[in-house]
């Protein structure tokens, strides 16, 4: 059963979370991708060297250690259009040349202030190739982060089952914003 | 396998010589039954519950596959990050599905509820974006709940306006029957004591929040006849005994019901009518069984029964019956109609008035009004909420008083969001994401608007192209017109004003010229009246013609009023079928 080892394969890349059921027998390969391999193994490292540098591990894990630099491959390859997977490519293709132009070394030995420093260069590039780069990959990150299962699970709390709506609570003290 | 393999062969050759024999009349009989159901949507789920309850052995036809309840949720419980694409649709799952893809309830999570442009094409003759749930429990699984009932002021309206043919029933007919379909799939709701939306059989409503109090306030304090009330739904806010004896708990509030609820949180044929029937051990559920046509006998005068293809295997099989429910869902209705031609009804089954197909309407959901409110600064909500208040028709309602006929209904909402800064990057920009700061109430609204079933808004059979299972591809031709474009403008005035008056502010207006169909209502073609010359079903949503073939689903829509028709499907199921069967026992059917 081709279709169900995909499925196998498919489950084990977000965690062994999903389940088998019957009705998975319905399932075709059009509803069902193995995962494609989208960037090699080098732009994939330095995707993942990119991420962490938007959204480092501090107290708590970054983004690389949260795989978003998966997430953003799988993204780019099966949502995105051509065009927009050239500029991702090619943005990434060009990070080792401009790290070297700016530091004299591949992105990824560069320290934080460096990486940090070339990376808010790109998002204010007059190069719009550079700045749609960038605003691609540091938008899919937050999207990535913000909705990876530790995130979720330990610092939003998101409730699953809230099993209530309350309509008029007190605001928290601490989140209210000033009014405009 | 203890036996010799001659003796088999023996065997089978007897069983062929037995078969070729007693073939026609044992297949007759195999495939009879007191009653066939020709779909497990909303309303074919009550028709099978209703028909088995009374003791008829019925068969379930259903053209999907078969969706039991929450074993064939695949995506019931699974947390957000389970999606791959976070719930995204992939550029491949958009391209190849231009149509689907516009619908609001199809993500990645919910793909594999929808039927896909290429499993059943069909033809635009003008715009039109069919949007199908091919399988037991049909859509459903995946509506949305919204459960309103009508009035009087919405059955007089074809009458009273001079347009379609006068509804052969009103609202006392039908008062006893929501009651009924109301108490058994529960619904949540507040007695507001409208005639323009009379009270039902009603769970506890589902609360308010602030801002939609405070609108609500504002608009009763301006207008007589204008009244924000919390939307009727299908959502188990109480258990009672009922729901507990059909396996249904407390909705959870989770607002992902579009993926099947284990809970059974909401009402669904899957979760209440399908397994309520097949309880009575007097129900035969056939999945992957796309009906052909009706058959009619001229001698008898009467539908005999249907043909199946079987979408697995491809072939035909005739079942029979006494009765028949065709609930296929509105143009499926009208298809199958259609379709079913002999020499008494050369032009589809009953059709001796010609009216079939015709007549077709819809609802006009193409504008929103949208805006933000800068008050109740110090409250917010906790929680999801799977419904919204409502604001029922309050155009046109005693009498003809503005330049378009009827009127429409609108859905309204308020809420709070969270916004983080998303500036920076690193440390900072972490620590950002991760201490949103709560922004200001946005508000939104969507309008309902009857459009008016006209004959020149159709559907028929394409007279070439053909589906994969051989049966003629159904021509659509339905559009907006000049009334709908008078009521959108009329909408979003009346609303920017009632928005106005709450002191909301950033009012922005939206008509997005959606294609017809997106709203999910499509109704008629098969329209109740009282005359057999302008319509083709009774007040018992009884073909005229054909005394033993009811149609009970979207189709059977005379005028459309401004209401979510479900609840009125239902209502009109259970009425029908008491019908059929006192018909049946006194031999009239």
């Amino acid at each position: 059963m081709e279709r169900r080892n995909a499925l196998k394969t498919l489950a084990g890349s977000v965690g062994g979370l999903i389940s088998l059921p019957a009705w998975a027998s319905g399932w075709t390969t059009e509803t069902v991708r193995s995962a494609r391999q989208f960037l090699s193994l080098s732009q994939a490292d330095l995707l993942a060297d990119m991420v962490e540098t938007i959204i480092p591990a501090t107290d708590t894990p970054g983004a690389k250690a949260l795989n978003v630099h998966q997430f953003i491959q799988k993204m780019v390859a099966d949502c995105y259009d051509k065009p927009a997977q050239e500029t991702f490519r090619k943005g990434l293709d060009s990070l080792d040349g401009l790290a070297r132009t700016a530091f004299n070394k591949p992105f990824a030995d560069g320290d934080v202030t460096q990486r940090t420093a070339l990376l808010t260069q790109l998002s204010q590039s007059t190069e719009p190739a550079q700045k749609d780069f960038y605003s691609m990959v540091k938008g899919l990150t937050i999207r990535g982060y913000m909705s990876s299962e530790y995130v979720m699970t330990n610092l939003t709390k998101y409730q699953f089952i809230p099993g209530h709506y309350y309509g008029c609570v007190p605001v928290p003290a601490k989140t209210v914003s000033q009014p405009k | 396998m203890g036996q010799p393999a001659v003796d088999c062969k023996l065997k089978i050759e007897y069983r062929k010589l037995i078969q070729m024999s007693y073939l026609n009349i044992h297949a007759q009989a195999l495939n009879t039954y007191d009653a066939i159901v020709i779909g497990s949507g909303i309303s074919g789920g009550w028709a099978a519950k209703e028909l088995t309850g009374k003791g008829l052995r019925t068969l379930v036809l259903e053209r999907g596959r078969d969706v039991r309840h929450i074993t064939d949720y695949p995506t019931g419980n699974s947390q957000p990050w389970e999606f791959e694409h976070r719930n995204q649709l992939t550029k491949e799952v958009r391209d190849a599905n231009p149509i689907i893809s516009k619908c609001y309830a199809f993500y990645e999570g919910t793909e594999h509820f929808f039927v896909k442009d290429a499993e059943h094409p069909y033809v635009q003759e003008k715009p039109f974006d069919w949007i199908r749930g091919y399988q037991v429990g049909g859509k459903s699984l995946m509506w949305a709940r919204q459960t309103q009932r009508w009035s009087d002021f919405d059955f007089d309206g074809p009458a009273r306006d001079g347009f379609a043919v006068d509804w052969p029933i009103r609202y006392a007919d039908l008062a006893p029957w929501y009651s009924y379909v109301e108490r058994f799939a529960g619904i949540s709701g507040n007695k507001d004591g409208l005639a323009t939306l009379p009270d039902g059989e009603f769970l506890p409503p589902h609360e308010w929040n602030c801002v939609e109090k405070h609108f609500q306030q504002k608009v009763a304090g301006r207008y007589k006849d204008r009244h924000v009330i919390m939307g009727r739904a299908a959502h188990i806010t109480q258990p009672q005994p009922i729901h507990y004896q059909q396996g249904r708990a407390q909705c959870q509030h989770r607002t992902i019901c579009e993926r099947g609820c284990p809970f059974g949180g909401y009402f669904s044929s899957n979760s209440s009518t399908i397994p309520w029937a097949a309880k009575t051990g007097k129900m035969t559920l056939r999945p992957n069984s796309v009906v052909h046509s009706i058959i009619y006998d001229e001698k008898k005068s009467r539908a005999t029964g249907v043909r199946v293809v079987d979408t697995q295997t491809k072939q035909m099989t005739e079942y029979y019956a006494r009765i028949i429910f065709l609930n296929a869902a509105a143009l499926n209705s009208n298809l199958v109609l259609l379709n079913s031609t002999s020499n008494r009804f050369p032009n589809g089954l009953g059709n001796d008035s010609g009216v079939l197909g015709k007549y077709a309407a819809f609802h006009n959901y193409r504008a929103g009004v949208s805006g933000e409110y800068d008050g109740n600064m110090d409250s917010t909500t906790d929680g999801r909420r799977p419904n919204s208040p409502y604001i029922p028709r309050f155009r046109n309602v005693q009498k003809q008083e503005m330049g378009f006929l009827r009127g429409y209904a609108a859905g309204f909402s308020a809420g709070r969001g969270s916004r983080a800064d998303q500036s920076g990057i690193g440390a900072d920009l972490k620590a950002n994401l991760l201490n949103p700061k709560l922004g200001g109430w946005y508000v939104g609204s969507h309008m309902m608007g009857e459009t008016i079933p006209k004959e020149t808004n159709y559907v028929a059979l394409d007279s070439s192209l053909k589906d994969p299972f051989g049966i003629p591809q159904l021509k659509i031709s339905i559009v907006y017109d000049d009334n709908d474009e008078k009521m959108v403008k009329d909408y979003q005035e009346q609303m920017t004003e009632m928005f106005t008056e709450a002191g909301f502010k950033n009012i922005r207006l939206r008509d997005d010229h959606r294609n017809p169909g997106l709203d999910i209502h499509e109704m008629g073609g098969v329209r109740m009246g009282r005359d057999p010359k302008t319509s083709m079903l009774n007040k018992w949503n009884q073909l005229h013609a054909v005394k033993n073939v009811f149609l009970t689903d979207g189709a059977c829509m005379t005028s459309t009023s401004t209401q979510n028709p479900s609840l009125t499907y239902m209502a009109m199921t259970a009425r029908s079928v008491d019908y059929a069967v006192k018909a049946m026992k006194k031999g009239l059917v």
